[in-house]
């Protein structure tokens, strides 16, 4: 008989089963997670309420109000967010898939920034490895140094990806409004950077992709990451291709013509934010080993720092040109390329700070010991790294409001409102990810809920 | 002349692995309603989450279960499951099983997306049937386990899927009966196979200690 016989599996099908095998094993590691949080809460709540010494009646209510918010969760995990349960108040950022909006959620009237992604983009360009990894990386850090995820949920078009709003902006805008840092200001700075990376290496996660415009300022001026090899990952494979087939021998005639650093400066800060924009964006801080095809480890994102620092210091990345070719040129002939200008002098501990950061990555700092190597480093002599994130940060950051976006960039062309999406323009069946790409995307928090503003 | 080859049920049930996966969830446990929570929000978030969970795993071997392959909606030779839904379907019909699980998909889908049954908003309280209508997700929910089972086990071997479906299925046979959601004579269907896998699962457990 010939239906005893199975039909050969198809690549089709076997990537199908691949997908909703990963999504029933997150299911029952999520369910082991959440029944764990949820004996925490309750335990949390008996040690709280015994140690305010409450009155047996007080005890109840607490534990009432305890019980009522669990039952929220349970109808929230089960709800469908969608983007019309958010108030879109402005744009706030932009990227190469997407952009970053300030919203409210109606309901609480908390405010968030919501990433929105087009899941046609990211397949078109098979970045939907990259998304996973962010939303897990965001869902899994519950920590100071990472951005928060509050909500991930998604629609026939598009992804969204609910986080805390940082007020304070990103390390790109402010580097663009002052010239340079002082010493002082940068070890604060690199210092919190350096926690934050050795944070997500500890979860094995290599970023890539560090930049000014990932370090995030959060209302007391403290650094906190974001874009987990989303759409900078994505927009690196890109890189990637784009640039191997480019010569990265100098062309002959290169003199390291040392032009001022002042005009240098001034025409980086031009181009900076366009850079930003666009989707092939700019090589300046990745290693030089990411461009090979021998492979890298996580010491890529040490060099990174090292970039970022003498950016800070001398007002514009080593590497900076007219061109990304020609920067991508420069990065993997940094042997010749790495020069301090002379009329922007900065102290030996930094300069040699960050020619530990950017050398071979067999013999960087960081590369065998992570941040306990950092840490030994003379230029940070003055950090008390244990607790870097209590103390003042040097560069205050004034909020007027919880809402406050004067720290971001205005984008004057973009529309506030929701895009009008009565009815799709794609059928349900040929919408994008209707393979199962984005399966299991969806993601809620506890405390987005029971969470309170903290400014 | 009968579509699937005779034995089929024996066949299945006895390889009937005990694969599940190791998420160290105590699943029996898991599916209590804890202190003081909402029975109706307990049954609801379940109800979804099985829902979703099922229909993925019904679509990973979808592309087997055809017109030709099963043309009723069958459990072995034993069980046929016909469809009614009281509006296209209004009479017990027999389909296709690809069909019917279309059909069973969008009505489930229907149900838990409409407010009035599954009230998302905390003021909104659930309505007076709504235990019944999950028992009655729920009980064709099992159906789909039936079929998958004892037609397309082995396809779910190949794919690498048993533990998975095996983890799920147990889940939600505790859930069922912890809540006493699904009659006892629709779950006769898989009854040798629920003995087999809740053992087994136990041995491993004594295996352990
Ligand atoms: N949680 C946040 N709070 C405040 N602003 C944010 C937040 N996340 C992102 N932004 C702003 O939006 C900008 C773009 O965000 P992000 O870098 O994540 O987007 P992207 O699409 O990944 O862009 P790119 O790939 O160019 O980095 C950031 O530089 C920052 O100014």
């Amino acid at each position: 008989m010939g239906d005893v016989s199975q039909p050969e599996i198809t690549q089709f099908m076997r990537d199908k089963a691949n997908r909703s095998r990963i999504a029933i094993e997150s299911y029952y590691a999520n369910s082991v997670r959440q029944c764990v949080e949820r004996e925490n809460r309750a335990k949390k709540l008996e040690e709280e309420i015994t140690a305010k010494g409450l009155s047996e009646k007080e005890k109840e209510e607490s534990r009432q109000d305890q019980h009522a918010k669990e039952t929220d969760f349970l109808r929230l995990k089960r709800t469908r967010l969608t983007v019309t349960d958010f108030e879109s108040l402005k744009v706030i950022g932009r990227g190469a898939f997407g952009e970053v909006r300030l919203v409210q959620k109606h309901d609480t009237g908390h405010i968030y920034a919501m990433k929105i992604l087009r899941k046609a983009e990211m397949l078109e360009k098979e970045q939907t490895a990259h998304v996973r990894a962010e939303r897990d990386i965001l869902s899994e850090a519950d920590c100071e140094w990472v951005v928060k995820m509050y909500y991930s949920f998604q629609d026939l078009i598009n992804l969204y990806l609910v986080m805390e709003f940082l007020p304070g902006g990103d390390m790109m805008t402010l580097l663009i409004k002052k010239d340079t840092l002082s010493e002082e200001a940068t070890q604060f700075y690199i210092a919190e950077a350096a926690l934050a990376i050795q944070f997500i290496h500890n979860l094995d996660f290599i970023h890539r992709d560090i930049k000014p415009d990932n370090l995030l300022l959060d209302a007391r001026g403290h650094i906190k990451l974001s874009d987990f090899g989303l759409c900078t990952g994505l927009k690196k494979v890109h890189r990637t291709e784009h640039y191997r087939n480019w010569p990265s021998q100098l062309p002959p005639d290169f003199v390291s013509k040392p032009f001022e650093s002042k005009r240098k400066a001034e025409t980086w800060k031009k181009y900076r934010r366009a850079f930003a924009y666009s989707t092939v964006g700019t090589p300046d801080y990745i290693a030089p080993e990411v461009f090979q095809p021998n492979g890298y480890t996580k010491s890529c994102d040490w060099w990174s720092l090292g970039v970022i620092m003498y950016e800070m210091l001398i007002g514009y990345p080593p590497f900076c040109s007219e061109t990304p070719q020609e920067t991508y040129r420069k990065v993997v002939n940094w042997q010749q390329t790495l020069i301090f200008p002379p009329e922007q002098p900065i102290s030996v501990d930094a300069k040699a700070t960050i020619k530990r950061f950017c050398c071979e990555a067999d013999r960087r700092m960081g590369q065998n010991n992570g941040l306990e190597e950092i840490k030994q480093c003379p230029f940070f002599k003055r950090i008390d790294w244990n607790h870097i994130r209590e103390r003042p940060a040097p560069i205050k950051i004034e909020i007027r409001s919880i809402d406050d976006t004067q720290h971001f960039d205005e984008f004057p062309d973009s529309n506030p409102a929701w895009p009008i999406m009565e009815t799709p323009a794609v059928k349900p069946e040929n919408a994008p990810g209707q393979r199962g790409e984005f399966v299991d995307f969806t993601y809620k928090r506890f405390d987005g809920l029971t969470q309170k503003a903290r400014y | 002349k009968k579509k699937f080859p005779q034995g089929s049920l024996r066949y299945s049930l006895h390889k009937q692995a005990e694969a599940t996966l190791h998420s160290g969830v105590d699943l029996r446990a898991a599916v209590k309603l804890p202190n003081n929570e909402s029975f109706d929000d307990w049954i609801a978030v379940h109800t979804v989450d099985f829902f979703n969970r099922i229909n993925l795993m019904y679509g990973t071997i979808a592309d087997v279960c055809t017109e030709e392959s099963c043309p009723t909606m069958s459990g072995g030779p034993k069980y046929e499951y016909l469809w009614q839904d009281g509006i296209d379907y209004k009479k017990p019909t027999r389909l296709p099983a690809p069909r019917y699980m279309q059909l069973l998909m969008d009505w489930i889908e229907v149900r838990i997306n409409d407010e009035n049954i599954f009230p998302s908003c905390t003021t909104v309280p659930f309505p007076k049937d709504f235990r019944q209508t999950c028992k009655k997700i729920l009980t064709r929910l099992f159906r789909v386990f039936v079929h998958i089972y004892i037609h397309h086990f082995d396809r779910l071997v190949e794919l690498g899927a048993e533990p998975h479906a095996n983890t799920l299925y147990k889940h939600f046979y505790f859930f069922i009966t912890e809540h006493n959601m699904v009659s006892s004579k629709e779950l006769e269907a898989l009854k040798e196979m629920t003995e087999r896998l809740l053992e087994s699962g136990q041995n491993r457990r004594l295996r352990h200690m």
